[in-house]
């Protein structure tokens, strides 16, 4: 079987790549946007000189790219995404990137693994509390949402339409909030947000569905590669989720120690309506960095359930608390370069 | 246009800087977005589903057909705008055009032309001269603050390692890269735009070095991009001296004119526009007061800007939303153009002199030499 995994350089996709290797697959090949900052995926890919591993240098936003990179393939991992810019690149990268993936695969009869995220869901209508699961609602109004969040509904509607038209097997994984070793940043959006020196904690006592980066990675190879998987959806996180405040807690204890206020949820509701009056009534002079639609669906606080990805088989291999404690390490390492 | 003066736009290329445009507009009383358009449906989808844009198109004949709009906006890549700009004018559309202008300067004057013969109006993005300071600046040249102008130095800073100048690092078939000056002519014209506010010749003594500072990458496409521009030009009366750098820092964004009478300092990041105090008192002291001089006019610049803050007038394309209600209202009431086109030519004129200079296509080396 030949397996392409696009966005192979990435934080997700180079560890992916690895557990494929390590669970026996021996012809892959690895899309990645910039043959710059290889270097996980190449010491990976030294340590298997048995396996063909092709690296091959393209952007999904060409169709030629497409093209060239879908030919000859039978499994599909799609994992390249924008993860940040503007609205217009995020919406070139992971959309307009999507559509020519799936027009240079025709009406081919592989199985495409689309990874998508958590952000679909449309979730701020849910009471506070409510279970977050596969059968949750997709976001009816994306635009209210953050560009991410609308990028990958985008994204998966596409998917759903292309497959309907062309009869390809299609899995969707759902991931929350991977994290681990190399991620960008050191705190979901879901814990809080950096402003003037000082961390507002939003998060509160909030679940965070987090799924280690190792853990995630097999999660998608586990039901990505299952024989019935086929027209399934699965939501992606691990078991033992933290809460924000125990993230936070812990951070500080384990990488560095950062000035935080915590901000209560009732008190954010009342910001976030002030900020979106003041912006409407400036006509944008400041952005609308919190609306009262954006808070109650990242903040509100959920709970989640992964039944139905451990029904593949999949369990989790790192416990959260190794994670973390090896996540930290990492982000405490990395600032003594 | 219609009868009740109310203008119908469409704007064609949703790229990064089309998300500005949209939301200008939609600040202008007498004025809506009817449609979008893309040759990529998925892009001109997008920023219609974002700002409630009731359509969107990939084909803009049939968007002109459609949709019988008064001014489009072009915010495509500049190697498409002669042709765009032309339909548009021949479904008697008047053209908000982004800058570039056009890939050279015959292409301009063609495309100004064009829609002069046609009886329609044009005008280009030159948003940061209508920014409450630009537009201070050109008081101050209008009512003689400063004399007669002799020499003009522009400044414009850029970050490569930015959102966009990472993409067409990044992106060897970006558009830019096909572009005869590539990233300088990207972004020259907020140099030259100011620079044409004084300096009044079509064609100067032009002296140009262009080098590039990033270390090689050893992808030949990519290392014949420059990021570094300095142009000394000299008209009759007025000499400019610019510079484009993507390696100083902070990313500077500034203006100076000095005049016979005054001369002016405006930086365009911090909106302040301030003169040079004279050193007008005896001995010592002479040197003593200005210092305080100095202060007391940032401080009253801080003042104004808040005061703008608070009147809701400070946004980040404040000047922008000036241009286009200007463009506009030329357009409902015949008035004059808030830029003339002799500004626009003798710009693009510059830039070609200057992209003549210091060849991109092959190696770069810093090279250089009077006109």
């Amino acid at each position: 079987m030949r397996i392409l995994v696009t966005g192979a350089g990435g934080f997700l996709g180079s560890v992916l790549v690895r557990k494929l290797l390590e669970r026996g697959q021996r012809d892959i090949r690895c899309l990645v946007r910039s043959p710059n900052r290889l270097d996980q995926l190449n010491s990976t890919v030294a340590l298997r000189p048995d396996a063909r591993v092709e690296i091959m240098t393209g952007n999904l936003s060409r169709s030629e790219d497409a093209a060239r990179a879908v030919a000859d393939v039978d499994t599909i991992f799609h994992l390249a995404s924008a993860m940040g810019g503007g609205a217009p690149d995020m919406f070139l990268n992971t959309v307009v990137g999507s559509r020519n993936l799936l027009d240079a695969v025709g009406d081919r009869p592989l199985r495409i693994v689309l990874v998508s995220s958590f952000g679909v869901y449309g979730v701020a209508g849910l009471r506070r509390g409510a279970v977050v699961d596969e059968h949750t609602p997709l976001e009816a109004h994306p635009e209210r949402r953050d560009i991410y969040s609308h990028t990958k509904l985008r994204q998966e509607l596409l998917f759903l339409e292309y497959q309907n038209k062309l009869g390809f097997e299609l899995v969707i994984m759902r991931p929350g909030v991977i994290y681990g070793p190399g991620m960008a940043g050191h705190f979901s959006a879901r814990v809080g947000l950096p402003l003037f020196g000082v961390f507002l904690h939003l998060g509160g006592g909030n679940k965070l569905p987090l799924t280690y980066v190792e853990n995630c990675a097999d999660a998608i190879i586990t039901a990505g590669l299952a024989s019935d998987a086929a027209g399934h959806v699965y939501n992606v996180h691990d078991d033992d989720l933290p809460t924000s405040r125990q993230y936070l807690k812990r951070y500080k204890r384990e990488v560095k120690k950062i000035r935080s206020v915590r901000v209560p949820y009732a008190a954010l509701k009342l910001v976030s309506r002030l900020v979106e009056r003041y912006h409407r009534y400036s006509k944008g002079q400041l952005p609308a960095i919190f609306t009262p639609y954006k808070t109650a669906s990242l903040w509100a606080g959920n709970r989640f359930d992964n039944r139905v990805l451990k029904a593949t088989g999949w369990t989790q291999q790192i416990s959260t608390d190794e994670g973390l404690s090896r996540t930290f390490t990492y982000f405490r390492e990395s600032a003594k370069k | 246009m219609a009868g009740d003066m109310s203008l119908k736009v469409a704007v064609v290329g949703c790229g990064k800087i089309a998300d500005g445009h949209v939301e200008e507009i939609g600040k202008i009383e007498g004025a809506r977005v009817v449609a979008v358009c893309d040759l990529e449906p998925i892009m001109a989808e997008q920023l219609a589903v974002r700002y409630g844009i009731p359509a969107y198109y990939s084909d803009l004949a049939r968007l002109l057909e459609r949709e019988k709009p008064d001014v489009v906006h072009i915010t495509t890549p500049p190697q498409s705008h002669v042709r765009l700009g032309m339909l548009a004018v021949d479904a008697g559309c008047h053209l908000y055009m982004e800058k570039p202008l056009a890939p050279t300067a015959a292409d301009a004057r063609n495309l100004i032309d064009y829609v002069q013969s046609h009886g329609r109006k044009m005008t280009i993005n030159y948003w940061v001269n209508f920014d409450p300071v630009g537009l201070a600046l050109s008081k101050l040249l209008k009512e003689g603050v400063l004399g007669e102008p002799v020499h003009v130095e522009s400044a414009l800073g850029y970050n490569l390692s930015g959102a966009f100048g990472d993409a067409l690092l990044r992106d060897v078939k970006h558009w830019v890269h096909g572009l005869p000056g590539k990233l300088f002519q990207n972004v020259l014209d907020h140099i030259l735009n100011k620079v044409a506010l004084v300096l009044p010749d079509e064609t100067t003594k032009t002296m140009v070095a262009g080098y590039r500072l990033r270390p090689d990458s050893n992808i030949a496409a990519r290392d014949s991009l420059l990021d570094e521009l300095r142009v000394l030009m000299q008209g009759e009366r007025v000499s400019a001296y610019c510079t484009l750098s993507s390696h100083t820092r902070p990313v500077t964004h500034s203006l100076r004119v000095y005049g016979t009478l005054n001369t002016v300092h405006v930086d365009y990041n911090h909106r302040t526009i301030q003169m040079e105090a004279a050193q007008d008192l005896p001995s010592a002291i002479g040197r003593l007061v200005p210092p305080f001089q100095q202060g007391w006019r940032l401080l009253r610049n801080g003042r104004r800007n808040v005061g703008q803050f608070l009147h809701n007038e400070y946004h980040y394309f404040a000047g922008m939303n000036t241009l286009i209600t200007s463009f506009y209202r030329s357009i409902r009431e015949d008035a004059p153009l808030p830029i003339p086109y002799a500004d626009i030519l003798r710009v693009s004129g510059w830039m070609d002199e200057i992209f003549r200079q210091i060849p991109q296509s092959g190696d770069s080396v810093l090279s250089g030499r009077a006109q």
